[in-house]
């Protein structure tokens, strides 16, 4: 059998048994592949650094931080940007997503990221960028940005784990979360430790809202429909168990817990700061990874 | 105008998979690309369990959640009903993919595009000529048009799809049981809706309010 044979066999009948055979095909519950699998892990990234750009540019605004937000505008229109494009079978014309705003949840936020680029930027050029109005418009094109990868896929009807009510407030925290331990970690690098320490009280409450929303996301889902419950399963269970249980278990809830509680009261240290952020970006790609990859499609028949 | 359709009666399927290989054929689909598949799974237990035999292919949704997915306006449904690609304008993101609760569309990139049927062993002469006689565009999402090029020349024609062969989607006119009904759904006297309304025709998952255009009856 040679290697052009081999591969074909292997895409038809995984020899991990992970697979799903092609006369269970659509009978059987059926994985989505087409944006996890292969090329699509550069939507999954795209998605995460557009999610922790637009994250660090909100939590910015707040503190009026003039390299909180160009360090967040570059993470979301080069790092998430970029990806998107090479994810793109037809690059040349990606500037057609434009199109369809009007049903298309991509389209809306191909709009959505270029109204970010060019605001975004006349409010870090302009020396007076932080007043109120700016600020409030920017701040909704930022949610807007965190919550566009989970929108994107939110809408797909087919895909009922997507389809949960708690995927969205679940991508808007996560954004939030993120950005805030970004932010935090920027102001302990410019030596400012009691911004730092005052920031201790806000990492808490999105920390509690994010492992709320992470518990109700799973709860809910498994409590939506049988198919819903497959894709839970499929974290709990298989190929999968150890990117649920290190990567959402010990990096996204149990480390940041316990920097968390060294920490409380507002007792920071950079260095801690610094590795909860490492685990907490860990955590939040392994759930968006986890969400993507399990999700499965009802039968046909 | 009119707004075709397909009744697939599973009763009279067989199963000998003639439409799935006519369709290969009719649009030179290379290894592992399906427009046209059967379905074949088991319901209840022994000694009552029952076979179910579906043939499935795109159902050509009026309220297509590929159409409104796709970011760009590639996918689009023609006024005939038909749901097609505009290759020139698809950015090959896949969100039609994505969306469609049927699965009916395939991703056509390189390695798709490389596949040989004899692995190994180069591109038969008849693969060949078809990437010439029906080429599709590299990083772009392809699926089944309904044979639109039959239905389109067959009415030029002056031929009726659904009664005249080669006006017809080659999946209808192999079908050896006659499992397969094409025809204009928004004609009340035609012969799919004649079927459909005595026959009780079903759509595949309707809960998710895409209107299916391919009905199944038995």
């Amino acid at each position: 059998m040679n290697d052009n044979h081999q591969n074909l066999v292997e895409t038809m009948f995984p020899s991990d048994g992970s697979g799903i055979k092609p006369y269970e095909w659509m009978i059987s519950p059926t994985r989505q592949r087409q944006w996890i699998d292969e090329k699509g892990i550069f939507l999954w990234l795209a998605f995460f650094f557009s999610e922790i750009g637009a994250g660090l540019y909100f939590m910015s605004l707040f503190y009026s931080f003039r390299p909180g937000i160009v360090i967040g505008w570059l993470i979301t229109l080069v790092l998430g940007g970029i990806i998107h494009v090479l994810y793109l079978g037809n690059p040349k014309r990606a500037w057609r997503m434009l199109m369809k705003p009007n049903t298309s949840e991509l389209s809306r936020g191909m709009w959505i990221i270029g109204v970010f680029a060019v605001l975004g930027f006349l409010q870090i050029i302009t020396p007076g960028g932080f007043n109120m109005v700016f600020n409030f418009i920017m701040g909704i094109l930022c949610l807007l940005i965190i919550s566009h990868g989970f929108a994107t896929m939110n809408v797909v009807r087919a895909l009922p784990a997507w389809s949960s009510t708690v995927v969205l407030p679940l991508s808007i925290i996560s954004g939030i979360w993120v950005g805030h331990q970004l932010l935090q970690l920027l102001f302990a690098m410019s030596g400012n430790a009691t911004v730092v320490s005052g920031m201790e009280v806000w990492a808490a409450t999105f920390f509690l809202i994010y492992i709320l929303c992470i518990g109700l996301y799973a709860w809910g889902t498994w409590h939506m429909s049988d198919v819903a419950k497959i894709s839970v399963k499929k974290m709990l269970e298989g190929d999968l168990k150890r990117a649920t249980y290190e990567g959402v278990g010990v990096l996204a809830v149990l480390l940041p817990l316990i920097f968390t509680l060294i920490m409380w009261g507002g007792s920071t240290n950079g260095f801690l700061v610094f590795l909860r952020l490492a685990s907490v970006l860990a955590g939040d790609l392994a759930i968006r990874y986890l969400i993507m990859k399990t999700a499965v499609y009802n039968p046909l028949i | 105008m009119p707004r075709w359709g397909m009744v697939i009666d599973v009763k009279r399927c067989i199963a000998c998979w003639g439409c799935t290989i006519a369709c290969k054929e009719e649009h030179f689909l290379p290894p592992g690309v399906f427009f046209n598949r059967v379905l074949i799974g088991e319901t209840g237990k022994f000694p009552t369990s029952s076979k179910l035999i579906y043939p499935v292919l795109c159902n050509h949704c009026e309220d297509a959640a590929c159409v409104e997915a796709c970011p760009t306006g590639a996918t689009y449904v023609r006024e005939d009903g038909i749901v097609a690609v505009d290759d020139t304008k698809c950015v090959g993101c896949r969100a039609c993919m994505v969306a469609c609760p049927y699965q009916q569309r395939t991703y056509y990139d390189e390695k798709t595009k490389n596949r040989e049927f004899f692995p190994g062993q180069g591109k038969t002469e008849m693969e060949t000529i078809g990437e010439k006689l029906y080429p599709f565009k590299l990083g772009t999402v392809i699926k089944c048009n309904f044979c639109s090029e039959r239905v389109d020349e067959g009415m030029k024609k002056g031929l009726t799809p659904g009664k005249d062969e080669d006006a017809t989607p080659a999946c209808v006119n192999i079908c050896p049981v006659g499992a397969r009904v094409f025809g204009d759904l928004d004609d009340p006297n035609s012969e799919i809706n004649r079927l459909i309304m005595e026959k009780k025709g079903k759509q595949l998952r309707k809960e998710f309010g895409t209107e299916p255009a391919v009905y199944y009856i038995d």
